[in-house]
């Protein structure tokens, strides 16, 4: 699966996309991909402040419960309400659709702490 | 994101791991072998065997072969069930128990002929099983460990029949097989043990051969049976579709603190036999009726229940999951077998299951949550 322009990821196989101080936060196709059918998705309430790399909530597969960690610190401003019908979407469309949340950035100083595509691709490749 | 699990120690290999590989499997470690869990996806390998046919390699499970005039009268000492009067030909379910009555493991017998039998345990329990079987022989009794160096395929799914049917001499009627039933013939041209087993709910067959010839039959059967809906699946889609079935799974609803009584298996406790292994203490156990017991929760949500899990009923703790999944033979809801005390295991029973600190209700359902329609 192409990789949108513009993301930065986390170790953890999450995405960040910045728009202003507004960022979206999601699970990489490697991610959805390794995880395999997604059936329940667990988020942080609206309003929730998060900190970088906090663990916020879970991604249940039909095998396994993994944690996710928010890639950038902030107020939680929207959940994917998508998500609680139809986890699935994180396997169909991880970097569109399947978004998770999105927050309202604090410190845009944190993006320091993520990968560049090409770095993350050197991850996922190892 | 990170999978809460731990890591692979060493693991073994089946003789089918390269056609796996070449196959994309995502694979695991399990009962010491590095297995399938799925080749595309657990939901779509589970559709397959419920509605065409799913093939899945077995050969991770434990293997031995038994030879000698007693081994029924012998081996009826240490289960529960009665294996003396097999016919050549069945196969039946039974349980190894401890003095307490809980279970080393739960295993199927196959009856090859007078004195032939097939053995066929955990792939888990295979070497504590090796132990035990290996030790309590008497002289009299051949015992033979194939574990890993027997394969076994299963074909499994309402097509299975019509798949396997090309596959065996012509003198074979599979489609007049019973359930529980075995047969040596030869499979494409190979020595194997076919039996009409299974741990899927679903009709199929279990192939026995030796591991060299694993492959080529592995191959054939996908090659020429996806035409008719075949293909491979893992142990993700076997563990929901077992579930769904109500078919226990050792280390879960059976352990060796989990009597076969507690599991719902009493069908397979034959108290009447003179002595077994922890005979005394099931016999206990049924006379009193007040142990806790394996029961089928159906929860009202959407959030999967897992093993080790608290489950409530009002404020108290009256058990813990012990197996649990999104069922997709139940429109996706959530199911799961929980121990539970006595007075929380009527049907009809309304439970809470609790999952990351948040209380999910839930109703005490029978065993099992689904049959084929037949």
């Amino acid at each position: 699966m192409p990789q949108p322009a513009g993301l930065l990821y986390s170790k953890e196989h999450e995405w960040v996309k910045l728009d202003g101080d507004t960022a979206t936060v999601g699970i990489t196709d490697y991610a959805q991909n390794s995880l395999g059918d997604i059936v329940y998705v667990e988020l942080p309430r609206v309003g929730a402040t998060l900190q970088q790399f906090g663990s916020i909530g879970v991604v249940e597969s039909v095998k396994a419960v993994s944690d996710i960690y928010t890639p950038i610190g902030g107020e939680v401003l929207e959940i994917n309400g998508a998500l609680e019908g139809d986890p699935a979407l994180l396997n169909r469309e991880p970097f569109g659709a399947g978004w998770l949340f999105k927050v309202k950035v604090v410190d845009q100083g944190e993006t320091g702490n993520l990968l560049s595509p090409e770095s993350y691709d050197e991850l996922t490749q190892e | 994101m990170t999978e809460r699990q731990g890591m692979p120690e060493t693991m073994r290999r089946t003789a089918l791991f390269d056609a796996h590989r070449a196959l994309g499997a995502k694979l695991v470690p399990f009962g010491g072998f590095e297995m399938p869990v799925s080749y595309t996806s657990i939901l779509r390998e589970h559709d397959a065997v419920r509605h065409r046919a799913g093939l899945f390699d077995l050969s991770h499970m434990g293997q031995f072969a038994l030879r000698g005039a007693d081994v029924g009268a012998w081996a009826e000492t240490l289960t529960v069930n009665l294996v003396a009067n097999m016919k050549p030909g069945g196969a039946r379910y039974n349980i190894f128990t401890n003095d307490l009555g809980g279970a080393h493991d739960d295993v199927i017998f196959y009856r090859l002929d007078a004195e032939r039998w097939l053995l066929v345990v955990n792939a888990g329990n295979a070497e504590k099983m090796w132990r035990l079987v290996s030790a309590a022989a008497p002289p009299t009794i051949d015992v033979v460990n194939n574990h890993g160096a027997h394969a076994l395929i299963a074909v499994q799914g309402p097509r299975s029949l019509a798949i396997l049917g090309g596959f065996v001499e012509p003198d074979i009627d599979l489609a007049a097989m019973k359930y529980y039933s075995c047969v040596e013939t030869r499979v494409r041209g190979v020595d194997a043990l076919v039996a009409r087993t299974g741990y899927t709910g679903e009709d199929g067959f279990e192939i026995f051969c030796d591991a060299e010839f694993a492959t080529n039959l592995w191959d054939a059967l996908l090659d020429e049976g996806r035409a008719a809906g075949l293909e491979p699946a893992g142990l993700g889609a076997r563990d929901v579709l077992r579930l769904e079935a109500g078919m226990p799974l050792y280390g879960h609803e059976l352990t060796e603190e989990i009597t076969p009584l507690q599991a719902g298996l009493g069908w397979a406790v034959k108290l009447a036999k003179p002595s077994f292994a922890g005979r005394a203490a099931l016999a206990a156990q049924a006379a009193a009726g007040s142990y806790d017991r394996i029961a089928g929760l159906l929860l009202d949500g959407k959030v999967p229940a897992r093993s080790g899990y608290p489950v409530f009923a009002g404020d108290a703790r009256v058990g813990e999951v012990r197996s649990g999944s999104m069922a997709p033979s139940l429109a996706n809801r959530i199911i799961a077998t929980a121990l539970v005390a006595p007075a929380a295991a009527d049907l009809g029973t309304r439970l809470e299951v609790e999952i990351r600190g948040t209380r999910h209700a839930a109703t005490v359902v029978p065993l099992p949550f689904y049959k084929r329609p037949r």
